[in-house]
């Protein structure tokens, strides 16, 4: 059962998803805390990017892709209801892809675009205003100030990726979903968007899907181990890390699998 | 049975960190076992046994503690494997204690004359034959992840302490009445308790870690279940 009056951003439960007759989820419940970063844990095909993907409907786009289940965003907006448009719900929850994926235009139309689109700025003052507030908490802003008209796909790929988090929060969603965003990416990049994941906590919900454990460990308070369609576990991150309840976490974790 | 690691590099090294406190613990029941009979026989040649080993307990605890910064360094362990390293640590620092606690023990016995009471020397010996099994008992649990042995241990701490508490008082009472052959030996026996309840403590200490090596957690002092 969905609990309507918690502190939960996202609410999940009874999930199955099928490819086909091919199930990848299979009766997952999984809620999500306000202000917080939950990992998504597993081995290549445990369906945790498919569950992730269910949170902002990337799915609808598959056709033989079935979802079944309860989605409930702040606790009374299903988010599978008729009622709701896919693009409203995307201002809602945000996502960032494990490869960065910049528009072929400039740094400032990056930014611009969703803000645009959804009709947030009233203004041209007032956009210029969201582009730059998103590229400051992106922590971009003083590596890209001077060149905003340069064309996007020249910055590095840390940059880049960057780019595509303050793309993502211009639109000012509640909850940003990461599918591996930093496997593309060198250590330092890597170190940079964690510690902005850390700051973004503060005002957003974050779910990340991650093949690295120390990335998990590292940057979020929950983690959900996924196996062959099913939530093995779910939990505390530091007692995932350091003393699981199932063994097949701790076989994961540990490297024990295959 | 846990499962066998991905990493057979990784597997190595946790399998060669466990071999060396095996080694480490055999080395000092052994240390113990010939200091509480030297208790007895004052044999000086086993008391020089009990330093003799003690050179190679060092040797095993430096091997355990380079091992297990390397294992933190190059495989950053997590859950159990980090259980393990992280008690490994601790059981070896444990057990090298316990070893300079044997030698000193050994050490101090031989030099007792041979005319010193006798109820007194059996109390001794009694009280090291108790922290002997004791220890015996508590690194079994160790190595067989043995949760409930781990507990029975800990709590047989509060019987080596009676004793303990038993014969010092003894000591000193004989000492008041100014009996010659305890009074001559001065504090070689206190000394000698001493370590013996000092072994009992750290093989209290040990079961801690295996109770924490096991659960992930360790035991409220507090609790009267332990008690």
């Amino acid at each position: 059962m969905v609990d309507q009056n918690s502190n939960y951003a996202l609410q999940t439960s009874e999930v199955y998803v099928h490819y086909g007759k091919k199930m990848a989820i299979n009766n997952v419940a999984l809620n999500f805390p306000k202000n917080e970063v939950t990992s998504l844990i597993g081995p290549s095909g445990c369906g945790k990017s498919t569950f992730l993907r269910c949170l902002n409907r990337m799915n609808d786009v598959i056709d033989i892709c079935n979802v079944k289940g309860k989605f409930l965003l702040n606790g009374n907006v299903d988010i599978y209801s008729p009622d709701i448009q896919v693009e409203t719900l995307r201002e809602k929850v945000g996502m960032v892809f494990q490869k960065p994926n910049p528009f072929p235009k400039t740094i400032y139309e990056n930014v611009a675009y969703g803000p645009k689109i959804h009709g947030i700025a009233s203004s041209q003052n007032e956009l210029d205003e969201i582009v730059k507030d998103s590229l400051h908490r992106a922590g971009l802003y003083e590596e890209v100030k001077d060149r905003m008209d340069d064309i996007a796909t020249g910055l590095s790929g840390g940059q880049q990726q960057r780019l595509c988090i303050a793309r993502a929060i211009a639109i000012r969603p509640e909850i940003i979903l990461m599918d591996e965003p930093c496997s593309a990416l060198d250590p330092i990049a890597t170190a940079k968007i964690e510690d902005l994941i850390n700051e973004l906590k503060e005002n957003y919900t974050i779910i990340i899907v991650t093949h690295s454990m120390s990335q998990a460990s590292r940057v979020s308070s929950k983690t959900a181990f996924f196996h062959l369609g099913n939530l093995v576990e779910y939990g505390e991150t530091g007692k995932i890390f350091t003393k699981p309840d199932k063994e097949q976490t701790n076989d994961y974790i540990t490297g024990r699998f295959g | 049975m846990e499962t066998a690691h991905t990493d057979k590099n990784f597997e190595q090294k946790l399998n060669h960190l466990t071999d060396n406190l095996i080694k480490m613990s055999n080395i000092v029941e052994k240390q113990i076992e010939i200091a509480v009979n030297v208790i007895k026989s004052k044999d000086s040649s086993d008391a020089q046994t009990t330093q003799n080993l003690d050179e190679q307990v060092d040797e095993v605890e430096r091997d355990v503690r380079d091992l297990s910064f390397e294992i933190m360094t190059l495989h950053r362990p997590v859950a159990s494997d980090l259980r393990l390293v992280f008690t490994a640590l601790k059981v070896s620092k444990e057990l090298e204690r316990m070893g300079d606690h044997s030698r000193n023990l050994a050490k101090r016995a031989i030099s007792i004359s041979s005319s010193f009471d006798e109820d007194l020397t059996d109390q001794m010996h009694n009280l090291g034959k108790g922290v002997q099994k004791m220890v015996n008992q508590t690194l079994e649990s160790f190595f067989k992840k043995d949760e409930v042995q781990a507990r029975i241990s800990w709590n047989q701490d509060a019987e080596i302490d009676r004793q303990y508490k038993s014969l010092l008082s003894d000591l000193i009472e004989r000492m008041h009445n100014k009996e010659t052959s305890v009074v001559d030996e001065g504090t070689k026996p206190i000394l000698i308790a001493k370590s013996l309840e000092r072994i009992g403590d750290h093989a209290t200490n040990i079961a801690e870690e295996v109770i924490f090596n096991i659960t992930g957690h360790y035991i409220d002092l507090k609790k009267t279940d332990f008690e």
